[in-house]
């Protein structure tokens, strides 16, 4: 099997000829490239399940491919290489069968509504997809920023695809300013990882992960630079800046304020974005490079609490949205928020559980959304639907098992991640991080508000009466959309099944396959090696209620318990013929959900005002004092040329006068410095 | 021979055009262009040698001809390229085609006086990146001056007079004062030198002893004031802040043609000079103040950030852009690192490439509607969408979008300047400047939505409608160019380096 791995780089490259395609000749290929795309996507979804199997059978590649920068050998090269691992391969996989799916919803969503430009939605498409998966594939962090940033761009492109309008382009811009801002940190972060260990790859012995846990362990082969700091503090300042990326990409909080706005883009790039691409970047980095995470207790901490205060805070506004893409953009933030809670408690595995379950039905409920769309003739807006369970059954059954999976409902996917997320958090927060308890206890929180939210957006969807003329008689959809939900729908349910933890805890039956995939693969790079590095360098020891299995049991049950009974107020709430805004109820609390705690207002203030007055600043002192010193100095020689030309009047006798007083003017001087006159 | 023949082609081809007729001139001086781009890419192809041209090992199509003898020192043709030289001289060629391309359309007046200093200045430009003696140098240098005085005076926009006046008295002062400073080193170094050659000057200056006392001044004391002196007067060439005011003015008044040049060429003079005489010939004076030097450099890249995007006039985005990004060369020459200078280095192709490619971009959009003005029009994309494309992937790569030339300059320079051991607090100063990164997108980013998106709105009496090929064609180009340099950097970066080395090895005497 190992001919797999010298077909990884079709993977990226196939999706990207499809961009090159549809960008050259999209206007007279069929569907305006959307085939070349479905085939191209299809192409990588075939041959990443070929290298997925190919690393379970035990393979596992990192190779440098390219040489971008080569220096002269007294400094380090700047390399493109590939690393598929477990856990490379896993994400592959999900990525090329979300975009696969999402091109094809696309010739529904797009196509089949007649819109303009669709070379243009299909090479964005495909760029997006590529530069996804060149990510994923990344050996090194410089390789990893590359793609990293060429997938902002692509989500720049494609939430503003509908460019006429007024809120698209300013959606768009703000998903790149945000972002950006973060990737700031995340560059200084790429460049002072070559600072510091003179390589910036992933995986091997020479890695910087590797490299810095040798420092820390006293074992050091090579010297690194440390910039006069503790090793751990500059390693914690070093991981924090990466973090920075992160954060935008993954949109935690304080940078989370873009990916709303980004709904004006097409839904299907919204499902794209939120499962398999954008956002998920973020999280995916963390986990890549999490042996040099698992090194500082410090990052953890912050990645946790910030994981865990994200999760609540970004549930609580998706309590009050109208609109129902609104809703799953903020249950989009909050589940990345468990991902991260997972992985500064500790919790690689489940923070990859619960990834790659959230990839499935966070797609499925976006891909549903926009079928819901299309029949809606595009209104978003859930209070003029309602009763469109018996219109679209496809879409309501497996919109619904997205949902159950989201809340977190037993016996689907989402369940199973997000209980594993939990219960990392509370093992390792009584193992002695109090810390983590704090963030716990938000994500735990937060499990209500979803199960409170995610069905309030099924209730008002699909039950009760319907509410507009619209929703009495929807528009049909095709087999390009129900396709998609079906293959989604059918994961959401089954995909948790792969990591049953508390099932294998009560029977003692060994079914945590996920635990076995990640615990193999590249040395250094495996789960059970970032247990060792977070016990040893974290302090992270796991602790109990009464047994483990108590404690596995209680934690379940208490997130299942909580997501039923936000889901059982919401069912009572508007699961009734014509429902009302209880929400309304809150009060001066909703207006503050509504207004998104008025995140964006101090951010767009930041950017826009507080921005331009100082380049007005900026600008006027320019003019005036700097320019103004220039002019004033070429003021004050043309004053001095106009006054010393009124001598020269063209008459003979003045220039001889004005000679004679030279000449004694001039004897007088010599005479008075040589002494003539004493 | 190689150099002599490019430069005296590129003189024959100025006279020819200049006696062209008006109506064929174009043509002309396109067609006279392509040798030199030829010439310049044989050149690139055959560049074997891995030296430094002022300080020593091989350099590729070297002559000397001694030539005459004034005042003890003798003055040579001395001419050669080396891995820094090589990558400016196609830059150099393929910008003064493209932009003679892009002059098609907006120079109607005076055709062949205008495509005739254009290939006037192209010579002179090669004389500067290849002279190795000063005296030959020098001459170069203040005759570019004098086709880009006429360019922008003649062919320039309502305030052209003002704008050609300033930048021909600020840079023509700048060039007196780096004269004298140059010069002063010069007789300071007495009999150690025998001749005006770049090479023998500065192996001099890099050793320990050999300039004596100037005048009032000590040789450290001579050293620093000649260092000050140069470094002002390449620094209003480059420009950096606050000697860049000529700057703005200039572009804003020059045809498109000629920003081009201005922001892709002659900008780079300033750079290149600064490299070879200040940071080649006296790093220890630049050590020793490379704190000043470095926050130079910071001001200028977030300063000039800001300045742009207090702008409403594309071209003046641009312009104040130039700013910015020439503040990131500085700051990699300081770093004295192979990264550092080899990323400054790489930064002057790359600029030259993506500010040629905006400039030209705001022009052909001028052409269509007569108007640069952000606020006047908007929904552009609608009309111009092959023309919005390109200046999307301009601004992008402006932005320092990854596998485009401008990602690869900078963060050989981020890097580079990062891990200096030569600038104190090295890793704060290179944090600040990259912040950079965040504002440029920030106003590139508002101009594009105001111009391009949202819906069509610009008044005028006439259809707007995508830009005629000729003029779209450069611009493919340069996008191809600035994306195979992003993706290949190595086709320069690996000579570059070769060329940056001896300065950083040799220096460490100091």
């Amino acid at each position: 099997m190992a001919g797999a791995f010298d077909y990884t780089p079709a993977i990226v490259l196939l999706p990207f000829l499809s961009f090159l395609l549809a960008l050259g000749v999209g206007r007279s290929m069929p569907k305006g490239g959307a085939l070349a795309g479905i085939a191209a996507t299809g192409g990588s979804l075939l041959l990443s399940v070929w290298a997925m199997l190919a690393v379970a059978n035990g393979g596992t590649y990192n190779q440098t491919i390219y040489t971008w920068a080569a220096g002269t050998g007294n400094s380090f090269e700047l390399t493109f290489g590939l690393l598929v691992d477990p856990l490379a391969a896993m994400m592959l996989v999900i990525v090329s069968l979300i975009a696969f799916l999402v091109h094809v919803f696309s010739l529904g969503y797009m196509n089949d509504e007649g819109e303009t430009g669709l070379p243009r939605y299909y090479a964005g498409l495909g760029l997006f997809t590529a530069s996804m998966l060149g990510f994923v594939v990344a050996n090194n962090l410089l390789m990893a920023f590359m793609f990293f940033e060429l997938v902002g761009l692509c989500s720049w492109l494609l939430i503003g695809f509908w460019f006429r309008e007024e809120a698209p382009p300013s959606a768009a811009k703000k998903a790149f300013l945000v972002t950006r801002f973060g990737d700031y940190f995340f560059l200084v972060g790429v460049v002072a990882v070559f600072a510091t260990f003179g390589t910036a790859a992933f995986a091997g012995e020479g890695s910087f992960p590797a490299l810095a846990e040798a420092a820390l362990a006293g074992e050091a082969a090579t010297e690194i630079n440390t910039f006069g700091f503790a090793p751990q503090t500059w390693f914690t300042v070093v991981g924090l800046l990466v973090l920075g990326g992160v954060v935008g990409k993954s949109a935690q909080f304080p940078l989370h304020t873009w990916l709303p706005d980004a709904m004006e883009g097409p839904t299907p790039v919204s499902a794209l974005i939120h499962a398999a691409t954008m956002v998920a970047a973020g999280v995916y980095l963390v986990a890549r490079m999490y042996g040099f995470y698992a090194l500082s207790p410090t990052a953890l901490g912050i990645i946790a609490f910030v994981g865990g205060f994200t999760a609540l805070f970004a549930a609580t506004m998706g309590v009050v949205k109208r609109e129902i893409k609104q809703v799953l953009a903020y249950s989009t933030i909050s589940q990345y928020g468990y991902m991260m809670l997972a992985l500064g408690a500790g919790g690689y595995i489940a923070a990859t559980f619960h990834l790659m379950t959230h990839a499935f039905f966070k797609a499925l409920l976006f891909l549903g959304a926009g079928s819901v769309i299309i029949a809606m003739h595009h209104n978003e807006n859930m209070w003029d639907m309602g009763g469109l369970k018996e219109r679209m059954p496809v879409t309501y059954w497996t919109f619904l098992a997205g949902s159950l999976a989201l809340a977190g409902i037993f016996p689907f996917s989402g369940f199973w991640s997000k209980d594993e997320v939990l219960y990392e958090a509370l093992a390792h927060g009584l193992g002695g991080t109090p810390l983590l308890l704090a963030a716990w206890a938000m994500g735990l929180l937060a499990v209500f508000f979803t199960g409170f939210y995610t069905f309030r957006m099924v209730f008002l969807t699909f039950h009760g009466e319907p509410r507009t003329d619209v929703a009495r008689d929807p528009h049909g959809v095709g087999w390009n959309v129900k396709a998609p939900l079906t293959v989604l729908g059918v994961l959401a349910v089954v995909a948790g099944f792969v990591n049953m933890v508390p099932v294998a805890k009560l029977t003692g039956a060994h079914i945590e396959f996920l635990h076995d995939w990640l615990a193999h693969g590249l040395g250094g790079l495996t789960s059970e090696h970032y247990g060792e590095l977070t016990g040893q360098f974290a302090g992270y020891e796991t602790g109990y209620v009464g047994s483990e299995l108590t404690t596995v049991l209680l934690s379940g049950a208490l997130s299942l318990g909580l997501a039923l009974a936000g889901a059982g107020l919401a069912y009572k709430l508007y699961n009734v013929p014509a429902p009302v805004e209880h929400t309304d109820r809150l009060g001066s609390v909703k207006t503050l959900l509504f207004n998104n705690y008025y995140q964006d207002e101090y951010q767009v203030w930041l950017a826009d005002t507080a921005a331009r007055n100082v380049a007005r600043g900026a600008d006027k002192f320019d003019q005036g004092v700097i320019d103004g010193v220039v002019n004033g100095i070429s003021s004050v020689s043309l004053f001095s040329g106009s006054r010393v030309r009124r001598i020269q009047t063209g008459v003979v006798s003045n220039y001889a006068a004005l000679l004679t007083l030279g000449l004694v003017a001039l004897l007088l001087g010599i005479g008075l410095m040589g002494g003539w006159f004493l | 021979m190689i150099i002599e023949a490019l430069i005296a082609y590129t003189f024959v081809a100025a006279l020819a055009t200049f006696l062209a007729p008006d109506e064929r001139a174009g043509q002309v001086a396109f067609l006279l262009s392509l040798v030199p781009v030829v010439g310049s890419l044989y050149m690139w192809g055959q560049y074997d040698a891995t030296g430094n041209a002022l300080l020593g090992g091989d350099l590729a199509f070297e002559t000397t001809i001694e030539w005459l003898r004034v005042a003890g020192y003798t003055l040579s043709w001395h001419v050669g390229v080396d891995g820094i030289s090589m990558p400016l001289i196609v830059l150099t060629t393929v910008l003064t085609t493209l932009s003679i391309v892009s002059a098609w359309t907006p120079i109607t007046d005076r055709a062949s006086q205008f495509y005739g200093l254009m290939l006037f200045m192209e010579a002179n430009l090669l004389g500067v990146f290849t002279a190795l003696d000063f005296f030959l140098w020098f001459v170069f240098w203040e005759a570019v001056l004098v086709p880009m005085y006429f360019l922008i005076g003649v062919w320039g926009g309502p305030r052209r007079k003002y704008a050609a006046i300033k930048f021909f008295v600020y840079t023509n002062v700048a060039s007196l004062v780096m004269f004298i400073g140059f010069i002063a080193l010069v007789f300071g170094l007495g009999d150690s030198v025998s001749s005006l050659s770049l090479p023998e000057i500065a192996q001099a200056l890099r050793q320990e002893g050999t300039l004596g006392q100037f005048g009032a001044l000590t040789p450290e004391a001579l050293r620093a004031v000649a260092f000050a002196a140069m470094f002002f007067g390449f620094g209003v060439k480059v420009p950096i802040v606050p000697v860049h005011t000529w700057l703005p003015d200039a572009h804003v008044e020059a045809p498109t043609p000629v920003s081009v040049m201005l922001a892709g060429v002659l900008l780079k003079m300033g750079t290149y000079a600064l490299l070879r005489f200040n940071f080649t010939m006296l790093p220890d004076v630049a050590q020793t103040y490379a704190v000043p030097i470095a926050a130079i450099a910071v001001i200028s890249v977030i300063y000039g950030a800001f300045l742009a995007m207090a702008q409403q006039d594309l071209k003046r985005i641009v312009a104040y852009s130039s700013v910015s990004s020439m503040g990131y060369v500085i700051l990699g020459l300081i770093a004295y690192t192979e990264y550092g200078v080899g990323g400054a280095t790489f930064q002057m192709v790359a600029h030259g490439l993506i500010s040629g490619l905006l400039f030209m971009t705001v022009g052909v959009i001028y052409n269509a509607t007569h108007t640069r003005m952000v606020g006047d029009m908007s929904g552009l994309a609608d009309r111009m969408p092959i023309t919005s494309g390109i200046l999307v992937a301009g601004a992008f790569g402006y932005m320092g979008l990854p596998l485009m030339a401008g990602f690869a300059a900078e963060f050989f320079i981020f890097v580079g300047s990062f891990e200096s051991a030569v600038l104190p607090f090295a890793p704060v100063f290179t944090a600040a400047a990259m912040f950079g990164i965040v504002i440029v997108a920030g106003y590139f980013l508002f101009a594009m939505q105001r111009t391009l998106f949202g819906p069509f709105r610009l008044e005028t009496d006439y259809e707007i409608t995508s830009a005629p090929v000729h003029d779209t064609l450069p611009l493919a180009v340069l996008l191809l160019c600035i994306i195979a340099l992003g993706v290949a950097p190595e086709l320069f970066f690996g000579m570059i380096t070769d060329a940056v080395t001896p300065i950083l090895n040799a220096g460490g005497g100091f």
